[in-house]
């Protein structure tokens, strides 16, 4: 599903940030993603995402090259994806519902459908009854979760995360963690990067860990049963 | 970004597991592009106008410029219907050889009459024309010393153009007449007043550029303050997938109402001048003996109006997306 072949990225600047990445993702996998802070980790996902272009290296993510990938072909590329980020991005003027149907007025669903599936979405997360709520009214745990939502509604085929818990405390971050499970257990194909080495220690999933841009050890898949 | 979901049922039961029931339903489709164009439309509007004061002051900027060269625009019809008027004064007179009979006279006036250069050609006679003269000075003429009468008939020629090439061959025509003795020309000065008008012409055409360019600024300069102040919004949804196209689609749109509002203003504040000068200048030009001719803005020029607004401020628009669209990339 997501496929590095000695991929490098250097910035402007001449700051290598990932040299030669081979790390391959399969479908259906949970993939923890850690290191130190400045490691690469959001560097890794930028490259999937296409936020940042590979400076050299294949990278094959959803069966498309991503290198070869032309402009116009981005924005359908990235609807097969769901992100979270750290500080969830939220659209702070609107309410929750209308935050979570972007992806699906995005890609421009029927309306009746996009009431049904944000519903649908808001209701895993345990925040229906928070529809008509501004995010600024919730809680981070909650915007976070909203977060989630937005991220799951198209149900994408590949569910990043980049520090999805950096701003909230152990027990919520094992509560969002769960939350991805469950995603991962219906077959999205997650990847999450956090540096919370206690929280991943705990959940027993692959662990890909980065140093200073080097990839150290992609230990063999070890799923819960 | 027109993301908001309209016309959503207000239900809040809670729809279980039924996402799962379909999936993806053909989207990119043609309704969802209509709806998304409906939706643009009036989130921008809306966008627009809860903020009237700031809004308020780009489609009054617009509005001004377009109401000065519509205003010269509008006096220059109406000069040139004036001058029209003034064709009558315009006109030629043919004195003709003296004991011409009178029939020979008709004969002639007929003849010019049916010329197409020609819209009117009446004849007066030596007679009437001493009969006037007499009356003019209100004398007889046994007073001046005349038995006879001294006048030669005439004929009184009122060209149907004021092309000065056509006027020139017409009086070429004229001249050429045997029964023909003298003519006199009061056409010179329609030649100049229309050179006049053509520069004067040329002056505004140069104006309307100017203030179309002006337009042009304020609408960027607005937009780009409207990219500049949802950047944030504008990475996320390019991130979540958004194109292009639906990118700058609502900012199309405020473009397409700052214009439309812009030219509707200046339609009323043009409509609302010419009601204002309407009598000050009926008044002053009663003093020549004129009748005012105050044109209006009919159907076609207020639509070229609006239409000439809409457009410029949609370049406008498209100048500041291309300009600044490229600074929201997701980071
Ligand atoms: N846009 C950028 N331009 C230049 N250098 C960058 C940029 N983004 C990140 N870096 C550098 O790349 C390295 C990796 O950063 P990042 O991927 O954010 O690490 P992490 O997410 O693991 O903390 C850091 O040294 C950082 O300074
Ligand atoms: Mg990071």
């Amino acid at each position: 599903m997501i496929h590095f072949d000695q991929v490098s990225k250097r910035y402007e600047g001449g700051h290598e940030a990932l040299s030669s990445i081979s790390l391959h993702i399969e479908k259906g996998e949970m993939v923890f993603l850690t290191g130190h802070s400045g490691a690469g980790k959001s560097t890794l996902l930028k490259l999937i995402t296409r936020i940042e272009k590979a400076s050299s290296g294949q990278l094959r993510v959803n069966g498309q090259i991503l290198n070869r990938l032309r402009r116009s072909q981005i924005p359908h590329f990235r609807r097969n994806l769901g992100i979270v980020h750290q500080d969830h991005q939220l659209l702070m003027d609107q309410t929750v519902y209308d935050n979570v149907a972007l992806p699906l007025i995005i890609a421009g669903e029927h309306p009746k459908d996009v009431t049904r599936r944000v519903r649908a979405a808001l209701d895993k997360v345990g925040l229906l009854e928070r529809e008509e709520y501004r995010p600024i009214q919730l809680s981070g745990g909650e915007q976070q979760r909203v977060g989630i939502a937005r991220a799951v509604v198209k149900k994408p085929a590949i569910l990043l995360a980049d520090e999805p818990t950096g701003n909230l405390d152990p027990g919520l971050s094992r509560d969002i963690m769960e939350l991805f499970s469950e995603f991962n257990r219906v077959g999205t194909t997650v990847l999450i990067a956090s540096h919370d080495l206690g929280l991943i220690a705990r959940l027993n999933y692959r662990v890909a860990s980065l140093q200073d841009g080097k990839l150290m050890s992609t230990p063999f898949e070890g799923r819960r049963t | 970004m027109s993301t908001r979901t309209p016309n959503r049922p207000t239900t809040k039961k809670p729809v279980q597991n039924s996402a799962n029931r379909r999936r993806d339903s053909a989207p990119g489709n043609r309704s969802a592009w209509l709806r998304h164009h409906r939706d643009c439309a009036s989130q921008s509007l809306m966008r627009l106008l809860r903020s009237p004061v700031s809004s308020a002051l780009t489609w009054l900027v617009i509005a001004i410029s377009l109401t000065l060269p519509t205003l010269f625009y509008l006096a220059l019809s109406s000069l040139q219907a004036q001058t029209e008027q003034w064709q009558e004064g315009g006109q030629i007179t043919l004195y003709l050889e003296q004991g011409l009979p009178d029939s020979d006279g008709d004969r002639l006036t007929r003849e010019l009459d049916a010329r197409p250069e020609v819209a009117r050609a009446y004849y007066i006679s030596a007679d009437e024309a001493w009969t006037s003269f007499q009356e003019t000075l209100s004398i007889n003429r046994q007073a001046l010393g005349f038995t006879d009468n001294p006048l030669p008939a005439s004929i009184v020629v009122v060209p149907s153009q004021q092309n000065s090439s056509q006027l020139e061959a017409l009086q070429l025509i004229i001249r050429g007449l045997p029964e023909v003795e003298d003519v006199q020309l009061d056409l010179a000065w329609i030649d100049r007043l229309n050179r006049f008008l053509e520069l004067i012409y040329s002056i505004v055409t140069g104006l309307a550029v100017l203030l179309g360019v002006a337009v042009l600024l304020v609408v960027g300069n607005t937009i780009r303050l409207a990219i500049e102040s949802r950047k944030d919004e504008i990475r996320v949804i390019k991130l979540l997938g958004a194109t292009e196209a639906f990118v700058r689609r609502p900012f199309v749109y405020l473009g397409i109402w700052y214009g439309l509002l812009g030219g509707v203003a200046a339609w009323i504040l043009v409509t609302a001048v010419a009601w204002w000068l309407r009598s000050p200048l009926t008044a002053f030009l009663s003093t020549y003996g004129l009748e005012a001719n105050v044109a209006w803005l009919g159907f076609t020029d207020t639509l070229v109006l609006i239409l000439a607004s809409i457009g410029v401020s949609l370049a406008g628009a498209h100048i500041a997306l291309q300009r600044h669209l490229k600074d929201a990339e997701p980071r």
